[in-house]
């Protein structure tokens, strides 16, 4: 029945997203609203594995890849990737239908979708991979979409920027991260995640290379999840339309960290550096997160804030480990995707509708836009953690769990209490400050959003209040088989509960209310302090990113200046000195000697051909005129030819006779527009130019004696090609053969890079073209 | 310039030439010849006509841009390769149908294959002569 449900699943995101953009010439507006349909069936159809998952069995589905490599095309999806899968596809269709909306108009929508699918695509398959390899391709396909999303306005050097600066650091932390996983792979001899939970506690934490595969792994994490000091993408990443920033940067891209660390959970958290760095890491970016929120007016930045500071607290709950903390982790994730989307959602429609998303420019706007007011007040009351929604619930949990945990005394509450009432503040900040109190004059005059924009939030907001009176069904269905499945037991997990009694949780949930209010009113001050912000800019981590990019660039350029100046001369001389001295410090090793018994006797034809190539060739030296040096080459080319025919290689005779003829063609095409032959380069230099080709020439015919003499395989390559090319192949010419079927890739190549090199040739010529025509226009 | 002499003969050689092209690539697989020397052979029949009537006439007779000719040639490459995957095979296993015909022996794959690098050497080739022909002087 669920048989092969999630390949079918990803194919037919995929699928929608390369027909897109064709579709969207035909349907053109209509297209969001049908595409959005592809989603939502997927949602639906992954929503039917509830019931199996949650009776605590995997659903797996399994082809065979590259076996010899031990990559497979296998899924794996138990109660945490089914929770991301349900949120992912759920989120996905709302900001299918939400983007029809918010770029409606945009001629670029197509493209949008085919972006915005294709990376919905790769994070469901993220997350339902079973195979660390295959993990890691869908997460640097999510790294390279989500760079053409949020540079989707590729006309604003801005966002181009910030695009480039997201790739390269999930980029490069997805790097180490594949580093990391081959050596687990390695440790464990498997890259199946499913294999590698069963393995029994602490059976790879004592190998000596598990710190380094710990830490790499790490660094795939926090970069993907803007932990700090990795955090500077993601506030920089809002350049991208409001969408993008509601899907990727709030409910799944971000999190893909998180579920990493959730997914490796059992298998990583038993070493002595995951609690060390883990938790430090979540607090401080939980901290840094609305520290600097505080300071922003635009409301998308002061979003991005919070939701780096969310990321901070999931991290330091996997990081804590304990049962408590993990359960915490499971609701925050899910209240926090739901509330956070719709927050985005509604301060892209206020931005729309508007043309601002200035705080202080916005009030009074629930009068004209009432549904998206509905929609963010309930946002941003859960995301205040107010009884009966789900955020009051994950932050009793969240609580709960500091309270239970290790570490010093009292250290994670006093932050865990500070970071939540700082976001409180903001939450009034960027859901409610706008829609209440005085209306104020905006930039266009404001009205309500259509219903494709106002869907998304009221029914993210709708499960937000129904979650949070009820939690207990998404307890038992979605957040009670993730937490077994990070923890990797069977145990059963308490139901989430809205009243948890008179406790220490309620008692710091009620001072959070509090203080988040006193902290609401003196943040107007904090504010105003732009210096003192730009100042902790100028030396934040961002400062090293900046440096050390221009710093790449700088030697990119210098290297390029040194060894790529454009004259063939120098080409020639750098290879051919490089290959010199390396064959120089190699060849000294190898037993030299020198065997004639295997020596064909000379014939008449071979010596003479001999001679009249090396004569060739020092004419070709000694030339005056370019014509006369041509047609001296020609001669040594047909030279060469002689000889291939003489020891029996036709093949090799006929091709180099038409490259010579052909060769001639493009000298004479050339030859009229080459300026007059003179001596450039000093006696010294042609002494060197002299020294060296008779060095080289000497090392090649040194190595070909030797390699004459050595035997790597019994019996020989040659031999057996020649014996099985008409049995294997068909075909009785073995070079042919060679080309087109033994070694029919290293062709494919060959022709390939032929092709590229030709549209270089093609790209040069038509450059200077228009070079010169410039002048005259 | 034209010659008269060279238009004339180009005339008889074009042909000739191109029939040449065709031979080497069939025969290639048993005998001297195949898909690189006869895309070289095809191409130097267009470099021909070039030199005799000029770059723009050789285009027309050629009919497909040089460019087009290189893509299609890497797309037929990569068919050959794939074929072997619609059975379950590894990319670019040789397949052979049953049947042997004269000069060309078994047609299969490999065949396929050396037709695709017929076509993207000549149409490498005549894109880098065509243009260098067409490039004003100094």
């Amino acid at each position: 029945m669920t048989e092969g449900i999630i390949v079918s699943g990803l194919a037919a995101i995929f699928l929608a997203a390369l027909t897109a953009p064709l579709a969207f010439r035909g349907l053109g507006g209509r297209l969001g609203p049908i595409l959005g349909l592809v989603p939502l069936a997927v949602f639906v159809a992954f929503a039917t594995l509830v019931p199996k998952v949650a009776s605590g069995t995997a659903h797996r589905e399994m082809f065979s890849w590259v076996p010899s490599l031990g990559i497979s095309l296998s899924f794996y999806v138990d109660g945490l990737s089914l929770l991301f899968l349900l949120v992912i596809a759920g989120v996905g269709t709302l900001i299918v239908w939400y983007a029809s909306g918010y770029l409606h108009g945009d001629r670029g929508l197509g493209r949008f979708y085919l972006y915005l699918l294709s990376f919905m695509g790769a994070m469901l398959g993220l997350v339902a991979a079973d195979n660390l390899i295959l993990l890691f391709i869908f997460w640097e396909l999510t790294s390279i979409t989500s760079y053409l999303l949020i540079g989707y306005y590729q006309e604003k050097e801005k966002s181009r920027a910030a695009a480039l600066q997201a790739l390269l650091v999930t980029g490069g932390g997805g790097l180490a991260m594949m580093a990391g996983f081959i050596l687990l792979g390695r440790m464990a001899g498997t890259y199946e995640i499913s294999a590698l939970l069963t393995l029994p506690p602490g059976s790879l934490s004592g190998h000596p290379l598990f710190p380094a595969a710990l830490i790499l792994i790490l660094l795939g994490a926090f970069t993907k999840s803007a932990q700090f000091p990795f955090h500077f993408w993601l506030p920089n990443a809002m350049e991208a339309p409001a969408p993008v920033s509601a899907f990727l940067h709030s409910a799944t891209m971000v999190k893909a960290g998180v579920f990493l660390l959730a997914r490796l959970h059992p298998v990583l958290a038993d070493h002595a550096l995951w609690v060390a760095i883990v938790a430090p890491v979540g607090a401080m970016t939980m901290c840094v997160g609305v520290f600097l929120g505080l300071g922003k007016r635009d409301l998308k930045q002061i979003l991005a804030y919070t939701t780096l500071s969310v990321l901070g607290t999931l991290t330091l709950l996997l990081g804590l480990g304990t049962s408590l903390a993990v359960k915490a982790c499971m609701v925050y994730f899910l209240a926090h995707a739901l509330y956070k989307a719709a927050l985005f959602m509604t301060a892209g429609s206020v931005d729309h509708e508007t043309g601002t998303r200035n705080v202080e420019d916005l009030g009074g706007l629930r009068h004209k836009m009432p549904l998206t007011a509905a929609a963010a007040l309930v946002a941003a009351l859960s995301m205040a953690g107010i009884p009966l929604l789900l955020g009051f619930v994950s932050k009793e949990y969240f609580y709960k769990a500091l309270l239970d945990a290790d570490g010093p005394p009292y250290l994670w509450e006093v932050l865990g209490v500070g970071a939540s009432m700082v976001m409180l503040a903001l939450a009034v900040l960027a859901g409610i400050k706008p829609y209440w109190g005085a209306a104020r004059k905006t930039p266009k005059p404001a009205h309500e959003v259509p219903w494709s924009m106002a869907i998304g939030p009221i029914l993210l907001g709708a499960c937000a209040i129904g979650f949070g009176i009820f939690p207990g069904w998404p307890g038992d269905f979605l957040v009670g088989p993730a937490v077994a499945a990070v923890q990797a037991s069977s145990a059963p997990v308490a139901r989430l509960a809205l009243w948890h009694g008179w406790n220490t949780a309620l008692f710091l949930s009620l001072i959070t209310v509090v203080g988040g209010v006193l902290v609401l009113r003196v943040s107007a001050k904090v504010r105003v302090a732009e210096g003192f912000y730009r100042f902790l800019a100028s030396i934040g981590p961002e400062r090293v990113y900046t440096l050390g990019l221009a710093g790449l660039l700088r030697v990119g350029s210098w290297q390029t200046r040194v060894l790529q100046n454009g004259y063939l001369r120098n080409y020639i001389l750098v290879t051919g000195g490089f290959a010199v001295l390396l064959l120089v410090v190699c060849l000294p090793d190898v037993p030299f000697r020198l065997d004639f018994s295997r020596m064909v006797p000379p014939t008449v034809l071979g010596v003479s051909s001999c001679v009249l190539i090396v004569a060739a060739s020092v004419v070709v030296c000694l030339a005056q005129t370019r014509f006369f040096a041509i047609v001296a080459l020609g001669v040594v080319g047909l030279g060469i030819a002689i000889l291939f025919f003489l020891f029996s290689a036709p093949d090799l005779a006929m091709t180099q006779i038409l490259v010579e003829a052909l060769t001639i063609v493009l000298f004479v095409l050339a030859f009229y527009k080459l300026p007059l032959m003179q001596h450039r380069s000093s006696v010294a230099t042609r002494w060197r130019d002299a020294v060296l080709s008779i060095v080289f020439g000497g090392v090649m015919a040194a190595m070909a004696m030797i390699a004459f003499h050595f035997e790597f395989f019994q019996p020989s390559i040659s031999h057996y090609m020649g014996e099985n090319s008409y049995p294997l192949a068909h075909g009785r010419n073995v070079v042919n053969v060679i080309l087109v079927d033994f070694r029919a890739l290293d062709t494919l190549g060959e022709v390939t890079v032929l092709a590229i090199a030709a549209l270089g040739i093609f790209a040069m010529l038509k450059f200077r073209r228009s070079d010169k025509e410039k002048p005259q226009s | 310039m034209r010659s008269l002499i060279l238009d004339t003969t180009t005339r008889f050689l074009m042909g000739l030439l191109l029939m040449f092209s065709v031979f080497l690539l069939l025969r290639g697989h048993n005998l001297p010849g195949g898909g690189f020397t006869g895309g070289l052979v095809a191409a130097s029949a267009f470099a021909l006509l070039a030199m005799s009537a000029g770059p723009q006439t050789a285009r027309e007779r050629l009919v497909v841009d040089p460019a087009t000719l290189i893509g299609v040639g890497l797309l037929i490459v990569l068919a050959s390769g794939l074929w072997g995957s619609l059975y379950g095979l590894p990319f670019l296993t040789g397949l052979w149908g049953k049947d042997s015909l004269p000069v060309i022996g078994d047609p299969g794959t490999p065949l396929l294959f050396d037709l695709g690098v017929y076509v993207v050497v000549m149409g490498i080739s005549l894109l880098i002569i065509f243009n260098l022909a067409e490039e004003e002087g100094v």
